[in-house]
């Protein structure tokens, strides 16, 4: 046996697949990691299918290092490439076909520092998609866009679960706020949240831990926004800021700063990803098997009972075909990966795919929309002593204020808006500085800290007509045929992102920041990396997927976990509420389970 | 400040925290072996001229020069940096863009002032930089489009270098702090 052979058999240890699981959990992102972690601490025996690799995630990060010590100071060696905007606009999906770039990723990677996470997100040319432009951030690695995500976690309320009753639009979700929220307790007690109780009803409080404090350009548009009754509140981080004592895998925030410097990741896990916060403990109750470079091919189903019997899935090193039975499968491989292999799984009981009586499965495709912002100069801020104000997880965050009350003329539903002030470490506006010299120099040098910006976040409608299907012709590097995108914003987007650069502009001009510019531009679909929907929750079968517990109404062994449930976007991130939800629906399927129901 | 009993406190909570983060996380052989693979620096080839490393010196001085507050560019070795990332860029575009771009700005500086670049006087070498900066904003011209290349890739040399971030910027993060710094509102 050669050396490399060796080293892959010891990277993948061999699972049993003989004996039947209790469940298989397809995916181990925010969704997945949760069913693993509720599951197994209900002594359920799971087998947890990863499509992607375990990678030492820790010797991936080097968050501590400085970019000068870096050899190519952050950047990916020759050969990485990672998509513009502009490459995502002119072209048509798929993006890397014809690159001359043997290694392609999506516009994360064109962030700073992003050698660090070049091993996190996938490579396009091994997964193309077809149809309308879409930019489309996949991570195939054990904890999936856990191990890179924003961590602005945030609750949603009554205005997001029953917001067709407040304008009609739509459906209403399968549940109330008071129905989540001893989940939304149980996440923030076990993953660790930080931020500033504000009693809002349209974004409840969490549990916090200790808030982030704000740069004194925050403090006065937090005073400004007062008057205007509209709230700016520390930003609300999934991370841990006092530390959890029930969790040896990671440790409290010590402010260091780089899942601000960089695309992500914290390799002391104060932040939360899933293989730290919540595989990891599953694994210690020896209840929880791990498979991982197993890429799921099918959803099995028994011909005679049309449940779900298991899961086929591929090596994506060997390209070996296996099979493995579980009493239940728990889908949780993202909203669009999973609406892919339910309409893969077809089978003479579901022609159609699992779940998909409906034909509701892959429609209903909603996220949020971006782009629209302002910068401002804080006068008095230039040339002061610089303040370390990038060793916090984020700045602030603006919740909505639109159709709460009054109804807005132009649009329906809302948008927030995340932000910053003060210094980084690299001066952002020292490329934008016009001339060179020592008065150059000395401009990038006293206004680096002086700036402060935000961006909004707004709620996309959920439509029939936005779906994703699957290419008839298009497979990826195993062969397995690829999504074809049928998405577009439609006017309500348009229109809400207009009065978001107004609203934006309006409210630095009152707190009395000069205006350096207002982003008026709306980002391309995809751009948030918060896509929804495609297999919704509902209590009718005919117009929806799943019931109020992420069950199909089709299939009673058959569960889906992760974004692709929830009825509508809202315009809060969403990876609380998929941990939250999950929670809950998995508590229900280990009743149901004990019960011999299922 | 940093004998503090609070800050030697955080920092050994900092190194337990370190250690309980790997505990259980085992590092298999193959790991080992990317991590190896990743660690790996970019072969120490070159590909500026003599010459033409010391143009994009004095061209890197010239636009973040050393003043009472910090060293410049020069002292921060950019054009060495630059030099690095364009001998293995995997654009050949990349380098002909920058031959050519340097041949253009001798050949300008020869134009206006009669001379190769650094052989004109001080004055002179602003005057033709000034020249192809005046259109930064809105560059069409060959000689104006790498003008805003070179500085793009000074700066971004400049200040990530040691001397940008700790010396001109004094830039204190990237540090174990015992509380965030800023405003408490809750």
């Amino acid at each position: 046996m050669n050396l490399l052979k060796r080293l892959q058999l010891d990277a993948q240890p061999e699972v049993d697949l003989r004996r039947t699981y209790d469940a298989v959990v397809i995916g181990s992102g925010a969704a997945g990691g949760m069913a693993a972690h509720v599951l197994t601490s209900r002594g359920m025996k799971v087998l947890m299918l990863e499509a992607g690799k375990k990678l030492d995630i820790n010797k991936e990060l080097k968050s501590m290092e400085w970019p000068y010590d870096h050899p190519r100071r952050g950047d990916m060696p020759p050969g990485h490439h990672a998509l513009t905007l502009n490459e995502y606009t002119i072209r048509q999906p798929p993006y890397a076909t014809d690159s001359k770039y043997p290694n392609v990723h999506s516009y994360v990677q064109g962030w700073n520092g992003p050698d660090y996470s070049k091993h996190i997100v996938v490579n396009e040319k091994d997964h193309p998609f077809t149809g309308t432009s879409y930019a489309w951030v996949r991570a195939r690695v054990l904890g999936g866009k856990t191990n890179i995500w924003g961590r602005l976690a945030l609750r949603l309320s009554d205005y997001d679960f029953k917001a067709k009753s407040h304008d009609g639009y739509g459906e209403d979700w399968p549940i109330s706020y008071s129905d989540i929220e001893p989940y939304y307790d149980r996440v923030d007690r076990y993953l660790g949240i930080s931020g500033v109780k504000e009693n809002l009803p349209y974004l409840p409080d969490s549990l916090f831990q200790r808030p982030t404090r704000l740069a004194s350009a925050e403090v006065t548009l937090r005073q400004s926004l007062k008057k205007m009754n509209r709230v700016l509140t520390p930003y609300r981080a999934g991370v841990t800021t006092d530390g959890l004592k029930h969790n040896k895998y990671r440790s409290r925030c010590f402010g260091r700063g780089a899942c601000n410097r960089r695309v992500g990741g914290c390799d002391i896990h104060a932040a939360f990803d899933s293989p730290t916060g919540l595989i990891y403990p599953a694994m210690d109750t020896g209840h929880l098997t791990l498979r991982t470079n197993a890429i799921a091919r099918e959803i099995l189903v028994d011909r005679k009972t049309g449940k779900a019997s298991g899961v086929s899935f591929i090596d994506s090193d060997s390209g070996r075909s296996y099979e493995v039975t579980a009493r239940v499968v728990v889908l949780a491989a993202s909203t669009l990966e999973s609406a892919r292999l339910m309409l893969l799984s077809k089978s003479s009981a579901h022609p159609n795919g699992i779940a998909n009586s409906s034909n509701h499965v892959g429609h209903n495709f909603c996220e949020h929309v971006m782009g629209p912002g302002v910068t401002g100069l804080v006068k008095d801020r230039v040339g002061k002593p610089k303040t370390i104000d990038d060793g916090r997880p984020g700045g602030f965050y603006v919740p909505r204020f639109r159709n709460l009350s009054e109804k807005h003329p132009n649009f329906i539903r809302a948008y927030g808006f995340e932000g910053s002030a003060g210094s980084q470490m690299f001066p952002g506006t020292a490329h934008d500085t016009p001339g060179f010299g020592a008065g150059y120099k000395k401009t990038v040098r006293d206004f680096a800290g002086a700036y402060i910006s935000m961006g909004g976040f707004g709620e996309v409608l959920s439509r029939y007509e936005n779906q994703v299907e699957i290419d008839p012709v298009k497979t990826d590097k195993w062969g397995i045929p690829v999504a074809r995108f049928n998405y577009k914003f439609g006017d309500n987007e348009k229109k809400m992102c207009e009065d978001m650069a107004n609203t934006a502009q309006e409210m630095f001009e009152a707190a009395g920041f000069e205006i350096v510019n207002v982003d008026r531009k709306v980002l391309m679909e995809g751009w948030s990396i918060h896509e929804l929907g495609t297999a919704r929750m509902g209590s009718d079968p005919k117009t929806s997927v799943l019931n109020q517990f992420q069950q199909s109404h089709d299939v009673s062994n058959f569960f889906v976990v992760d974004g692709s449930s929830h009825v509508s976007a809202s315009c809060q991130n969403p990876t609380w509420t998929i941990m939250a939800l999950a929670w809950r629906s998995c508590e229900y399927l280990a009743d149901e389970f004990a019960k011999g129901n299922l | 400040m940093a004998d503090s009993p609070d800050l030697d406190l955080t920092r050994r909570d900092a190194i337990k925290a370190g250690v309980a983060a790997t505990v259980g996380v085992s590092l298999t052989l193959r790991d080992a072996v990317a991590a190896q693979q990743a660690a790996t620096t970019p072969a120490a080839r070159t590909f500026f001229t003599p010459d033409e490393l010391a143009l994009v010196d004095e061209l890197s001085e010239l636009i973040i020069p050393a003043d009472e507050h910090s060293p410049g560019a020069r002292a921060a070795r950019v054009a060495a940096y630059i030099d690095s990332q364009l001998a293995e860029a995997w654009d050949e575009q990349d380098r002909t863009n920058w031959r050519e771009g340097l041949r253009r700005l001798d050949e300008l500086s020869r134009q206006t002032s009669g001379a190769a670049f650094l052989r004109s006087s001080p004055e002179q070498r602003v005057g033709v930089l000034t020249r192809v900066a005046a259109n930064e904003k809105s560059p069409t011209l060959p000689d104006d489009l790498f003008f805003v290349e070179l500085k793009s890739r000074v700066v971004r040399a400049y200040y990530t270098s040691e001397i940008g971030i700790r010396q001109e910027m004094e830039y204190k993060g990237n540090s174990y702090l015992t509380e965030f710094v800023g405003t408490d509102v809750s």
